[in-house]
């Protein structure tokens, strides 16, 4: 199933894209796309935690994943 | 081409010559009628270009008066800043709210909304991008006190990001710095200045007394102290952040939405591991231009704003992130 992840701050800079779309195997869920996030980003985000908004819905437990869904993880940012 | 309130009960007490024209229509003048100002009624094709006497034209807003002014290129003529909803309030309370006609003519502030923000009292802790920017607008708007509140001096590398400072202001106390120069964009706001960073021992001292607390700070262990400050005093927290072209704005702790430590309950853990490794990044060390802070600031000042006046919808309950790269906005809706 197709997924599709907004990527926001460290995300989007360790990923180079605002947006990815990643396929996974059915009954996939929400902290497996976090893995195979992590893995694409071949260790720049270690140490980052995020939290996950699925479908503009703030997550606190993973959540089995359905087609077409759209995940977005936030990290935390400290600017100001 | 404009008079305000104020300077209109000083012609009307010196006996200055001029003639009052009320230019709205009758089921106006009758629900609103115009006290204190002898005042004919009028219709534009009563107007001359050139009046042989100093006319003043008065609306409900002094919005429809002053595009007349323009559209028919009348001389010796003003219109009065705020129309009738103005006068009526410089009448009764003295406050003149003239110079804020352009917001008060919002049907959702009005001059009650306007009130409302005259008598508020709004914290900013941080007055780097996001607070220098946020406390610009909110002096602008007319809010009645700030407390300012920041242990730094402005540097000149701050400039590009935090206008508000100037060349001149280089070694002083930002809020000193701050003071000053908000003082020049309206000297009715009350200045409190703290200079010093807010600890969890002066947080509850200084916070105490605002109605509400904008987080422009820097860092997350002082947005996690700020949180806990804000869910004590039960006052709502306009939290802002920044990331190279991104930002974040919530409003936490407010009619029970959620606070910083539910929306990144592990944020510090964050801080402290990048920080051991040496990959913290605040605008110092990961670069930002000077719009973001900008505009992020000016959201956390509008959010503040309407939780005075009490307009909805507010970001209660939600994060909003906005990228300045393609400015797509991103809300979230967010849980305890």
């Amino acid at each position: 199933m197709k997924i599709t992840v907004k990527c926001f701050s460290h995300i989007k800079y360790a990923l180079g894209k605002n947006k990815i779309i990643i396929n996974l195997e059915a009954g996939a869920d929400t902290a497996d796309l976090e893995q195979e996030i992590r893995g694409l980003a071949e260790g720049k985000l270690d140490g980052i935690k995020f939290v996950t908004a699925l479908n503009q819905h703030y997550i606190k437990i993973p959540v089995e994943l359905q087609e077409g869904d759209e995940v977005a993880f936030i990290p935390p940012v400290q600017g100001g | 081409m404009i008079i305000t309130a104020q300077e209109l009960q000083k012609w009307i007490n010196t006996g200055e010559s001029f003639q009052a024209l009320d230019m709205r229509p009758e089921d106006l003048r009758l629900q609103f009628p115009l006290r204190g100002l002898d005042a004919k009624s009028a219709t534009v094709p009563n107007l001359k270009k050139r009046s042989k006497h100093r006319t003043v034209l008065i609306c409900q807003f002094g919005l429809v008066t002053e595009g007349l002014i323009i559209e028919n290129e009348l001389k010796n003529t003003v219109s009065l800043l705020g129309g009738v909803e103005a006068w009526d309030e410089y009448r009764r309370t003295k406050d003149d709210y003239s110079r804020y006609a352009r917001q008060t003519a919002l049907p959702e502030l009005g001059i009650k909304g306007q009130r409302k923000i005259n008598g508020a009292s709004i914290a900013i802790v941080g007055l780097g991008g996001l607070g220098a920017a946020a406390a610009q607008i909110l002096a602008a708007a007319g809010i009645g006190k700030l407390y300012l509140i920041d242990g730094d001096k402005v540097e000149i590398s701050n400039i590009h990001r935090q206008p508000l400072y100037s060349e001149e202001d280089v070694n002083k106390n930002k809020t000193a710095a701050a003071a000053e120069n908000l003082k020049r964009i309206n000297s009715g706001v009350t200045l409190e200045c703290i200079n010093e960073y807010l600890t969890e021992k002066n947080g509850e001292l200084y916070l105490k007394s605002a109605d509400v607390i904008i987080d422009a700070t820097d860092n997350i262990s002082s947005r996690r102290i700020l949180d806990k400050i804000s869910q004590k005093l039960v006052i709502p927290l306009v939290y802002g952040g920044l990331f190279r072209f991104e930002g974040q704005v919530a409003v936490l702790n407010h009619k029970g939405a959620p606070g910083y430590r539910d929306i990144f309950p592990s944020a510090g853990e964050v801080e402290n591991s990048r920080m051991e490794s040496g990959e913290a990044e605040n605008c110092r060390d990961g670069g930002i231009l000077g719009m973001l802070p900008g505009i992020i600031g000016n959201i956390q000042a509008l959010e503040a704003l309407k939780i005075i006046t009490g307009i909805t919808p507010d970001l209660s309950g939600k994060i909003l992130i906005y990228d300045g790269l393609t400015h797509a906005t991103e809300i979230i809706e967010i849980m305890k």
